[in-house]
């Protein structure tokens, strides 16, 4: 527990004031007693003083002085008023030894007091020494704790540090070992990179392979004094590329006798390691600098040798397990960019003539549907104008000579015209399919609802007593060349009408439905419906389903190829006998 | 406008028509429509410039009087109908001139061309030849009741 040292001594305690007051009664009383009735008529030599030590007791200086004054008011009134006489020496005496008594008291009180005060603030401190002394006990033992942890901790950073080290030894062990396959791989990538930059490059194959020698005599080092590229053209081999200071003398030499012409039909790396001891075999060279040792490995082109690559050395020597595997390596690597080159040209070539090609027949494709387009403007001319007449002259056959004619040549003229009139409509029908076709449509945010209102209201064939026509109010916008819905629009209703069982009124139905981007709009009629089976065929050109309503069969594939042109898509769901539900897809407007 | 009147006193219409049949179906078509009009045909683009431009042989313009309305096809020998219309539309007398555009091809392009070019209006040819008296009905009604012909 702290003490707080803010705090003022805490001052002595004042004497009771009600056992002053009782020891006063009391003491004056007995006093007065012995004094004034036991005593009262003569003098006795009492002391008046020894009540007062009481005080040394009840540490009183009030009482005290109280008393003495009592004391000496007794006295006073003893001499005066029962003796009757004056004061006496006695008295003197008397009053002299209590006040004696009285002083000595009060020195003693005050003694007292001091001592008191002073044993207090002892006691005090002494307290407050306690108190810390606990608490440094306490702090003491937390700090003991603490030490005991930190020792813990220790120990184990001293256990991790030991497994760091080892994993650090491990770690250089095995970076020394990667530095090392670091140092020959990236030899072998300055070569791969020159041989890929070569690559790119539109050059004739011999300046291709001279890009390539440079980088390879620099993966050889100073063990190869020179390299080269050698291609076997028939009998010859020819020097497709050199480096080197050896230089070759020749670019051309016979396949006859040469190193090259053995190692090409073994098909294997091989080395000559002195040719001076080799007199057999044609090596090209010339004085001063003679190659004394060589290296060739077969160089493959489409699977088959078709070369070699040299590397020669000005001394005799031994070559390498290491440095077999090197030129062979690079011997597949140079096949490899070789005939990649080789492709890349062909590629090249064929592309260029492909390009050609492709314009080429665009034009004439142009020509051809130039052509087409005026053949089909001159069949809506030619082709309509006898069918113009025909249907004309009968007619009006059918006018003038109705008295004259039987029923069975009014059948005939009434062929006639219905023929007419049907071969009429298939070419405006297949006209306005190939012209659909072939057509850019402009698409703009267009109100489907206007249009099919318009249609509506134009032809009688769509408005009661004919037909009752629905069209849901507020559509949403499509985005749709107007032109093309009309077109869609009006087959679409004009099937819905036209295919109903005789008799019964048809009953129309659009409204639209928004999916996501889409907005489709469903034609939905009480007709005479079509097979599921049939479904699929619906939507094809010249496909007439029902030969007992009159048609074309292109009405539906005309929509379909709309729709498709205003990137839409169409579709129908309906069973055969209960009506139709055709669906036209479009981007939302 | 000044328009010559023919000899009878009839206002005149030029079709300009390479298909004989349809000449005759319109000329049945006037008659049988009672319009009183002379109906002028010729039957190719170059023989239709001549005839507006009042050039040999159609110089007489008492015989070959210059018409209110031109009915112009659009396929036709030695110059096409938008030639003509385009010849019709340069010509500084001829701005005003109602030019019908009848032909048989219903192609948005051939409608938007012919508008551009000037023609008053296009009229696309019936399916059958007896149905040019609608069209004639219509001439009557609507092109020549305007001009107050007779």
């Amino acid at each position: 527990v702290k003490t707080d040292s803010n705090t003022p001594l805490t001052a002595r305690p004042m004497p009771s004031w009600a056992l002053s007051l009782v020891l006063f009664v009391v003491l004056t009383g007995a006093m007065a007693y012995l004094r004034l009735v036991v005593f009262g008529d003569h003098t006795v030599t009492l002391s008046y003083g020894w009540p007062l030590l009481i005080c040394l007791w009840h540490r009183d200086r009030r009482l005290l002085w109280s008393l003495a004054a009592a004391f000496t008011a007794i006295i006073a009134y003893k001499s005066l008023i029962l003796l009757g006489g004056g004061l006496s020496a006695d008295d003197a005496m008397h009053v002299l030894n209590l006040l004696i008594v009285a002083v000595v008291a009060h020195a003693f009180i005050i003694l007292f007091e001091k001592l008191e005060e002073r044993r207090r603030a002892l006691e005090q401190s002494n307290d407050e020494l306690k108190a810390s002394h606990e608490e440094i006990a306490r702090q003491n033992e937390e700090l003991q704790a603490q030490a005991e942890e930190l020792a813990q901790q220790n120990e184990e950073i001293q256990h991790q540090s030991e497994e760091m080290q080892q994993q650090a030894e491990e770690i250089t062990a095995q970076a020394e070992e990667l530095q090392e396959t670091n140092a020959q791989l990236l030899r072998r990538e300055t070569w791969m990179h020159a041989l890929l930059q070569a690559l790119p490059t539109s050059v004739r194959p011999g300046e291709f392979a001279d890009r390539l020698c440079e980088p390879l005599q620099t993966l050889f080092g100073e063990s190869a004094d020179a390299v080269a590229i050698i291609e076997r053209v028939g009998d010859e081999l020819a020097v497709l590329a050199h480096r080197g200071a050896v230089p070759l003398g020749r670019s051309r030499w016979p396949v006859d006798k040469s190193f090259a012409a053995v190692v090409m039909a073994e098909d294997r790396t091989a080395f000559v390691e002195d040719i001076d001891l080799r007199p057999d075999l044609t090596i090209p060279s010339t004085e001063g600098h003679r190659p004394r040792s060589v290296l060739a490995t077969p160089l493959r082109l489409g699977g088959r040798p078709a070369g070699v690559i040299m590397v020669y050395s000005v001394r005799p020597r031994q070559w390498t397990a290491d440095e077999f595997r090197i030129v062979e390596w690079a011997s597949a690597q140079c096949s490899l960019a070789m005939e990649s080159h080789q492709l890349r040209e062909q590629l090249a070539r064929t592309n260029k003539e492909l390009d050609s090609l492709v314009s080429q027949r665009t034009a004439e494709l142009q020509e051809i549907v130039q052509d087409l387009e005026h053949f089909s403007y001159t069949i809506t001319h030619d082709l309509r104008a006898p069918l113009r007449a025909m249907h004309g002259f009968a007619s009006m056959l059918d006018e003038d000579c109705r008295d004259q004619l039987s029923m069975e040549s009014r059948d005939y003229i009434l062929r006639i015209t219905t023929a007419a009139a049907r071969m009429d409509r298939l070419i405006t029908d297949a006209l306005s399919f190939s012209g659909a076709a072939r057509k850019e449509f402009e698409m703009v945010p267009t109100d489907p609802g206007r249009l099919l209102r318009g249609m509506v209201e134009s032809y009688p064939v769509f408005q009661p007593p004919a037909a009752h026509v629905h069209i849901a109010p507020d559509l949403p916008l499509v985005l749709g060349n107007e032109a093309a819905l009309t077109q869609c629009f009006s087959n679409l209703l004009g099937n819905a009408v036209k295919f109903v069982e005789p008799g019964n009124t048809p009953r129309v139905t659009i409204r639209a439905e928004r999916r996501g981007e889409m907005v489709r709009l469903w034609f939905e009629d009480n007709g005479i419906g079509i097979a599921p089976a049939l479904q699929s065929r619906l939507f094809g050109m010249f496909q007439r389903l029902n030969k007992s309503y009159e048609g074309t069969g292109i009405g539906l594939a005309l929509v379909k190829k709309v729709t498709a042109r205003m990137g839409g898509t169409v579709g129908v769901e309906s069973e055969a006998g209960r009506g139709s539900r055709f669906w036209l897809e479009l981007k939302a407007g | 406008m000044s328009v010559a009147e023919s000899a009878s006193g009839e206002v005149a219409i030029l079709y300009v028509e390479d298909e004989p049949d349809d000449v005759w179906f319109m000329r049945a078509a006037f008659e049988r429509c009672g319009l009183s009009v002379s109906l002028c045909t010729v039957s190719d683009g170059q023989q239709a410039i001549a005839y507006l431009a009042g050039e040999p042989p159609f110089h007489d313009r008492t015989r070959h009087p210059l018409p209110v309305i031109v009915l112009l096809d659009l396929n036709l020998p030695l110059r096409s109908g938008f030639e003509v219309l385009r010849w019709i539309r340069a010509q500084p007398g001829l701005q005003k001139l109602t030019v019908i555009v009848f032909s048989s091809s219903g192609r948005t392009e051939d409608r938007r061309k012919a508008a551009e070019l000037g023609a008053s209006h296009y009229t696309e040819k019936p399916t059958s030849g007896v149905q040019f008296r609608e069209v004639a009905n219509d001439l009557k009604q609507r092109w020549l009741a305007a001009d107050g012909a007779g």
